[in-house]
């Protein structure tokens, strides 16, 4: 069980890691170590390099219009720019195509927050605590390339700042190769990207699907790094896996991908995930993971619809499936069953299959636009024998899973209306349950958590946002609430009396632009 | 002096070979020089059909239909689009980008392939009544408030005299939106606006209706 980053545009993993104990670091899992920073939005390199307004790609960022999923679909190469430097070969082929206006953008966030409650002091113990707003300026702040690398390949290639952390990284990237036939009844291509859903081209899963701006709210990466729990295949972000796939789009209507996702670390100090930097991936992928999507749009009049499936198979290692030669030969003089001295143990993954479906209505009107949308996903995780058998005590303080199979289901579903892509607003109502799990969780065991976020958005101009929005929950449970005793995030905190959900619910005012 | 001539005659030839040869190269549309040089069928297949649909027929009535279209009044509208002469809202946030790079065989070619294309069929009206005002208002005009009829710009059958466009079959928000744009001055239209000068929504309402279901 891990958490959720369903909006981690993230990068830097290290820097976020705090050295913890192992329950400590599976109760977390990957979440501590992901940054989360909001998604870049609308891209103008994109409207400079197509002649188009974003009102062709978007109604209003991030979400994509039928005329912008077909954008990206082909390999984001459409143009109406002059080449500066062309040249072909012998057979006439084209082999270098250059814009004389490189893509380049920059994206900045900036948001405030208010907490209804003080969070825990990460330093001191209780009643201490910390302030009780934030601002965050930049919270995140982008450079981008975007668009046309050639007549059949593209790209976002993002670098961010990240005011959290205060490090610059690599970002989302996505590289796509595409073609179609002339008639235009079969779109195909290649994508190779650093993020889980980066690539798709709906709105109700994944990186992009809405909410989007966030700052540092629980729901979105938490306060002081604490964040709710997810399936695992919305933590897959930059510097964490990348992969690559194939996808065709079919009479503009079906879709279908097929990709393959490995851990890459960035930052790591070796490329290859070991004991020098498992912990501070969080984990890493055992091999390849597959990922797949389907995908039905039917378009009529101002509306398009879709309905598809998403799922992911992945074995992951935990940042405890590092077994030290010294713990292996600790185990072995115990008379441990873990003989083999090795430095990385495969044989502590877990296997995660996340199945989903997810769903996206649209009304792109003269002046009224609306969207309904969302998401159910359903994640088994199996747990390796390794860490939940009783062997494991006095290897690394007990098992870290109660049970042998773990379940989480997450569901989200969003409204969002504008009034000529000016004024507009959105309602999103998110829940997660699960099987209680003791050792992973704290507390009871439980891993839910139920929110909703409230935005009400103003857009002097396309590229300018601002935003009031509030979080308010309604179930935060157990480690994933920084006040409660088992947060092992702020150690200090036990004791804080009448302990709420609604202890996290968030205030923020923000502002998104782009240029 | 004969050396002197010789040598402008060297240089001439030089001039006008290289001339020639630029020409010719140019002319060549193997030749990609840069990826403008698209045929008309894959120009719409990259570019217009992604709103226009591959065949002219669009889906959302944002978008023109544009098959059937008299081919006149395609290449007049490129061009403005091309100049940035005609500036209605969705012109500047559409057309304005995707028209101008486009050279004069290009729109030709454009007009041409859309032009051909079969036109779309009427969509049933939701009113009667609605329609048969409209096809009077159409034929007719509204003469109490001096407004003149469509019928001898766009033909009986709206299907387009020239650089009159065809309107029949046309979405009917499409077209009731550009007469509103008429009206408000956002697409500068001088003959389209003393025809809708005085027209009421009512009446657009039903004129579209008609036009629609043609």
């Amino acid at each position: 069980m891990t958490d959720d980053h369903r909006m981690s545009c993230s990068w830097f993993p290290a820097r976020r890691f705090l050295p913890l104990g192992w329950v400590a670091s599976v109760a977390f899992g990957i979440a501590t170590l992901m940054l989360v920073s909001p998604c870049a939005l609308a891209i103008p390199p994109f409207a400079r390099q197509t002649g188009l307004a974003c009102e062709a790609c978007h109604t209003a960022p991030p979400e994509l219009t039928p005329f912008g999923r077909r954008f990206k679909l082909n390999g984001y190469t459409l143009t109406t720019r002059p080449p500066l430097v062309n040249d072909i070969d012998d057979y006439k082929r084209n082999s270098l195509w250059l814009t004389d206006l490189p893509g380049i953008a920059v994206l900045a966030q900036i948001g405030y927050d208010h907490y209804d409650r003080a969070p825990p002091d990460t330093g001191q113990p209780y009643p201490a605590h910390g302030q009780s707003d934030s601002f965050q300026f930049p919270d995140q702040f982008s450079l981008v390339y975007a668009g046309a690398v050639s007549d059949k390949v593209g790209a976002w290639l993002q670098l961010t700042y990240n005011g959290q952390s205060g490090g610059v990284g690599v970002d989302n990237i996505d590289i796509r190769y595409s073609d179609h036939s002339v008639d235009n009844k079969w779109v195909w291509g290649v994508t190779a990207n650093n993020y889980v859903t980066f690539q798709d081209v709906w709105n109700g899963f994944g990186s992009y699907s809405l909410p989007n701006f966030n700052t540092v709210t629980l729901w979105s990466g938490g306060v002081g790094g604490s964040s709710l729990n997810g399936p695992l295949i919305s933590s897959f972000g930059p510097g964490i896996v990348a992969g690559i796939g194939g996808y065709t789009f079919f009479n503009d209507s079906l879709y279908v991908e097929l990709s393959a996702y490995h851990s890459s670390f960035n930052g790591g100090g070796t490329p290859v995930v070991d004991s020098s930097n498992l912990a501070a991936q969080g984990g890493a992928l055992d091999g390849f993971a597959p990922y797949w999507r389907v995908a039905y749009e039917y378009d009529w009049g101002y509306n398009s619809a879709e309905i598809g499936t998403t799922g992911m198979f992945a074995k992951w290692i935990p940042s405890n499936g590092y077994i030290s030669r010294q713990q292996t030969l600790a185990a072995a003089a115990a008379g441990g069953s873990f003989t083999p001295a090795q430095t990385f143990n495969p044989g502590a993954a877990n296997q995660y299959t996340d199945i989903g479906v997810d769903w996206h209505y649209q009304y792109n009107g003269q002046h009224n636009i609306y969207s309904f949308l969302g998401h159910l996903i359903h994640e088994n995780q199996h747990n390796s024998d390794q860490l939940t058998a009783a062997t494991f005590t006095g290897l690394q303080g007990g098992p870290v899973y109660s049970n042998s199979t773990d379940t989480l289901t997450g569901f989200q579903a969003t409204g969002e209306y504008f009034r000529d892509r000016r004024y507009g607003g959105l309602v999103s109502f998110n829940r997660t349950t699960g099987r209680s799990d003791v050792l992973a969780n704290g507390g009871d065991g439980s891993p839910a958590n139920q929110f909703e976020v409230f935005e009400l958005d103003y857009l002097p101009w396309l590229n300018f946002r601002f935003l009031l929005q509030y979080n308010a929950y309604q179930v935060v449970a157990n480690n994933q609430n920084p006040f409660t005793a088992s947060n092992s995030r702020f150690p200090n905190s036990p004791g804080f009396p009448n302990v709420k959900a609604s202890d996290n619910n968030t205030w923020v005012v923000g502002l998104w632009m782009d240029y | 002096m004969r050396r002197l001539a010789s040598r402008i005659i060297i240089v001439a030839a030089i001039v006008v070979s290289t001339l020639y040869l630029h020409e010719a190269m140019a002319a060549d549309p193997a030749v990609p020089h840069d990826r403008s040089v698209y045929d008309t069928k894959t120009l719409v297949s990259v570019a217009c059909s992604k709103c226009h649909g591959f065949n002219g027929i669009s889906i959302s009535p944002l978008f023109p239909i544009l098959a059937a279209q008299k081919p006149l009044y395609l290449e007049n509208q490129l061009r403005l689009f091309r100049l940035r002469a005609r500036s209605d809202p969705h012109a500047q946030a559409f057309m304005w980008g995707i028209a101008q790079r486009l050279d004069d065989d290009q729109i030709e070619a454009l007009a041409g392939y859309f032009s051909n294309q079969p036109a779309a069929a009427g969509k049933p009206s939701r009113d009667a009544a609605l329609a048969a005002r409209g096809k009077v208002i159409y034929e007719n005009g509204v003469p109490e408030r001096e407004i003149l009829g469509c019928i001898g710009c766009h033909g009986p059958n709206a299907a387009g005299i020239e650089q009159f466009p065809r309107l029949a079959g046309q979405h009917r928000d499409y077209l009731a939106i550009q007469v509103k744009q008429f009206h408000g001055l956002l697409r500068e239209n001088e003959i389209m606006y003393r025809y809708v000068e005085n027209i009421t929504d009512d009446e657009i309402a039903a004129v579209t209706e008609y036009l629609a279901s043609k």
